[in-house]
């Protein structure tokens, strides 16, 4: 019951952009699909799409190929937007609910109640070339999500959205993930992706780097960040072998612990060099999983 | 459920709204509307050309047989034209006739040489008109020496009109055929193919530039995904082309209603009808319609290849001029083959 990509393969000419890739979204999941820019996550999602054809290893849904699906079991938003710039906008959105396999009345249905969850009421009758990135990408959203498609593949949903409709965006993708939709979707931003995910794929060079559950992944990366918040001298931790700075915030300080160091240890010798005020142990972020799992290749 | 009546809709409404399709159909229409009253124009222009009267005083050398009588004779048929001998005056004091008397001009004779002398001498119509006068008498005074009658003369220079009646090899009986009925079949059989010339042209740019619009949007890659491409392709030629169809039955329409309507009927004349348009025959009209369709799907898919190829629309221009070659040698293949309808290469893709 899920999404199943089988060791697939895709090469233009000499570069080989997807190499043997394999990972499985389970059904209604909502999955992050990660990698550095050029890793091949555009190319994955088409061959999902069947917008390409690999060169081996085939895509499956519950164990069918997917050119066997309707139209609208897809909705794909691509990374770069595109819409037909002289079409107005709620026209554009009936539009694309026709293409994707809504009759007329339906299709008029749902652009009225779309437009007005995502309160562009003002916008309905203007061309699209007259409305702001933004609101274009607001209105290409929409298009993708209109039909309720079974399977939503989304590239970096998130870039270019104001916070107030990217809570808004979040809103309505949990709402489809409740209704048992599987979302797929890509995104720089590791912070959306720890919070709205369960699953994720990590890809570098086309190859899968990381799969599975985020938070087994977490746990299997060990608990090795210590923060530490003290007043006092703030830099005793240069007389702690193993103990490496990840990060300085205002408010505390981000360290890696190195092997064979006790964080007792460490407790002990902030005590000493002045009042603790944070000590804690946590998991890595996704954010430094990322940077360690692909940036120790760069 | 196919998706293409859903595609050419889009495609419909989202240009024919179009600041160009308006703009172009409102021109054709214009133009249609200039072309009935043109006629009446020309006609008015050439007459203010021509010149109204033609008054020449004629210069002999002495001796040679007079060719004054045969200009009178010319003269009298001829409405505005006159002519005097200069009998009696020199060359300076005739000329000198001309000007005071404000003739058109002085024509000196000397042997077989015939010159005009005249103060307007670029006017191309006077001169045309008046070597027209002087070929008639000259060739009324060959004809006198020679001992012919009018009659004679007339025989001597009628023409034959051949008829064409075209038979099947089976005995069949056709048509039989004048030269003008011949000449205004070519003319509707030039005029329609001039005609699908230029909706390939016009429509199938539309096509080409649509498809790399759609490519250099992105749109093209939600499209892809839930359309086929055969659907898309036919969805934006059947789109764009029932856009020219319906620009060529305004055009048309208006070329009809000023037909009706204004004494010219122009329309009826270039379709060789000789005014009355419901002459052509069906079969005619039916055989265009269909080679109209076919060829237009044919060219339509090869511009919208060429769409395809480039990814912004200003590259366009570039890849569709090869097309638009490709036209050529096709319109001016079906030019020659006017010519021999029956030669081999006409025959060869039978």
């Amino acid at each position: 019951m899920s999404l199943v990509a089988d060791e697939i393969t895709k090469r233009f000419r000499d570069v080989t952009a997807v190499d043997r890739l394999s990972f499985t979204v389970q059904e209604g999941s909502l999955f992050g699909f990660l990698g550095p820019n050029g890793a091949g996550k555009t190319t994955t999602m088409r061959v999902i799409l069947d917008i390409i054809r690999p060169d081996e290893g085939k895509v499956t849904w519950q164990g069918q190929t997917f050119h066997r699906l309707g139209r609208g079991f897809f909705g794909y938003l691509p990374e770069e937007r595109g819409l037909y710039p002289k079409m107005r906008v709620a026209e554009h959105l009936e539009f694309l609910g026709r293409i994707h396999g809504l009759d007329r009345r339906k299709a008029q249905a749902e652009t009225e109640r779309w437009i007005d969850r995502f309160e562009i009421g003002e916008l309905s009758q203007k061309r699209i070339e007259e409305l702001s990135k933004g609101n274009q990408q607001k209105v290409q959203t929409i298009g993708t999500m209109l039909h309720d498609p079974e399977l939503l593949i989304l590239d970096e949903p998130f870039s270019g959205l104001d916070p107030v409709n990217t809570a808004l965006l979040k809103e309505v993708l949990l709402e489809a993930h409740k209704r048992g939709r599987t979302i797929i979707f890509s995104s720089h931003r590791m912070d959306q992706v720890e919070e709205i995910c369960k699953d994720i794929v990590l890809i570098d060079q086309g190859r899968s780097v990381l799969h599975g559950n985020l938070r087994q992944i977490k746990k299997s990366m060990g608990r090795q960040i210590l923060r530490i918040a003290l007043e006092g001298k703030e830099d005793f931790w240069a007389r702690i072998p193993g103990l490496e700075p990840v990060a300085s915030r205002s408010d505390y300080q981000e360290f890696r612990l190195g092997d064979g160091v006790d964080p007792n240890d460490v407790l002990h010798a902030a005590m000493q060099a002045g009042q603790v005020i944070r000590f804690e142990l946590v998991e890595p972020s996704l954010d430094q999983i990322f940077v360690e799992k692909v940036g120790a290749r760069v | 459920m196919s998706m293409i009546p859903v595609l050419v809709k889009r495609e419909f409404t989202s240009r024919v709204k179009g600041a160009s399709y308006v703009v172009t159909t409102v021109i054709g229409v214009l133009v249609f509307v200039a072309l009935s009253f043109l006629p009446p124009i020309v006609e008015r222009f050439s007459q203010s050309m021509a010149p109204g009267h033609i008054d020449l005083v004629l210069y002999e050398q002495p001796g040679e047989s007079s060719i004054f009588p045969y200009l009178e004779e010319v003269s009298t048929l001829r409405e505005g034209f006159t002519v005097r001998s200069s009998s009696g005056l020199s060359e300076q004091e005739a000329y000198r006739m001309v000007l005071d008397e404000g003739l058109s001009g002085l024509l000196l004779v000397d042997g077989p040489l015939y010159t005009l002398v005249t103060t307007d001498g670029t006017n191309m119509m006077l001169n045309g008109e008046i070597e027209n006068i002087l070929n008639q008498a000259v060739s009324r005074g060959n004809a006198a020496r020679l001992g012919l009658s009018a009659e004679d003369m007339a025989s001597l220079f009628s023409k034959v009109d051949l008829r064409v009646r075209e038979v099947s090899p089976l005995g069949e009986d056709g048509e039989e055929l004048d030269s003008v009925a011949q000449a205004q079949a070519m003319v509707l059989a030039y005029f329609l193919l001039f005609m699908i010339y230029m909706a390939l042209i016009m429509y199938g740019n539309m096509v080409a530039s649509g498809v790399a619009e759609e490519k250099s949007s992105r749109i093209m890659e939600v499209m892809v995904s839930t359309v086929k491409p055969m659907e898309l392709m036919l969805g934006k030629i059947i789109g764009v082309g029932s856009l020219g169809l319906l620009q060529f039955f305004i055009w048309i329409g208006t070329g009809f209603l000023m037909n009706t309507m204004g004494s010219s009927r122009i329309l009826g004349q270039v379709l060789g009808a000789g005014g009355a348009v419901s002459t052509i025959p069906l079969e005619t009209v039916l055989w265009f319609g269909l080679y109209f369709i076919l060829g237009y799907f044919f060219y339509a898919s090869i511009f919208a290849a060429a769409g395809a190829l480039v990814s912004r629309v200003e590259e366009v221009s570039q890849v569709v001029t090869i097309i638009m070659m490709l036209i050529m040698v096709g319109f001016f293949a079906a030019y020659a083959s006017f010519l021999n309808p029956n030669s081999t290469w006409r025959s060869l893709p039978r």
